[in-house]
């Protein structure tokens, strides 16, 4: 029986297609979330251009790993936060592919990062 | 006693390996309990049986060897991450192994285990 005593947070910086960083984040956040952990995924930096809806990768010969991010919610993994600066920074607009995203400024995003137990990073 | 499971996503010719080698020395030193490595991304390149490190640089395996044989420290690795790398205990037709013995072949649930197990979980 395992213990559900910890809380985990992953954390993604990288984007998502020039590495493997976001598939092999997203393939432990899946697997925490099967064995019931508490489970959070939180992304900042290039990290966010991995929820950024409406990317196709047909065209650089990839497996699009982004449409995985649907079953997150299967998985009881509800919490997905992502860094406003972040975004602000890219230019980029909160419309992600997913829902359940929270938009959080440095100082909340810091906050909900820090009362995990472990973080992981990608 | 403390516990502590660590996971390693570096090759072993990055200096972060290195990080994680001296980071596991000092925590048996000083009396922690490792539960066990597990090795991910490109960290299970450290298993290969084919690693051809030059004389004077710095000579991973030998300390992975060293640090399973000395302190019966379990080194896991992710079995989907070694065979996207070429790593594998049972290749070709005569079921071939090119990870070292000290490694065992294991999954994402043993990550998961070990999170739940140790006090602490530290990735390098």
């Amino acid at each position: 029986m395992m213990n559900k005593n910890k809380s985990i947070a992953i954390l993604n910086s990288s984007p998502p297609f020039s590495s493997a960083n976001g598939k092999d984040a997203l393939d432990i956040a899946l697997i925490f979330g099967s064995y019931e952990q508490d489970t959070s995924l939180f992304f900042q930096g290039d990290g966010v251009w991995q929820l950024i809806n409406q990317q196709e990768t047909d065209s650089i010969s990839m497996k699009n790993y982004l449409k995985t991010f649907a079953a997150l919610e299967f998985y009881d993994i509800e919490n997905i936060y992502v860094c406003a600066t972040s975004l602000a920074q890219r230019a980029l607009p909160d419309d992600f592919h997913i829902d359940n995203v929270t938009v959080l400024n440095s100082n909340e995003f810091s906050k909900e990062l820090h009362c995990r137990h472990i973080i992981l990073r990608f | 006693m403390q516990t502590l499971a660590v996971i390693v996503t570096t090759p072993p010719h990055s200096n972060l390996t290195t990080t994680a080698i001296d980071y596991i020395d000092c925590a048996l030193k000083n009396g922690v309990k490792i539960i066990g490595v597990f090795f991910y991304q490109d960290g299970v390149l450290n298993a290969s049986t084919h690693l051809s490190l030059a004389n004077d640089e710095y000579q991973s395996t030998k300390q992975w060897q060293r640090l399973h044989n000395g302190n019966a420290l379990p080194l896991y690795l992710c079995a989907t991450a070694a065979e996207k790398r070429g790593l594998g205990d049972e290749l070709g037709d005569n079921k071939q192994s090119n990870i070292n013995n000290e490694f065992i072949l294991s999954g994402l649930g043993e990550l998961v285990e070990l999170s739940s197990k140790a006090e602490r979980m530290v990735q390098l």
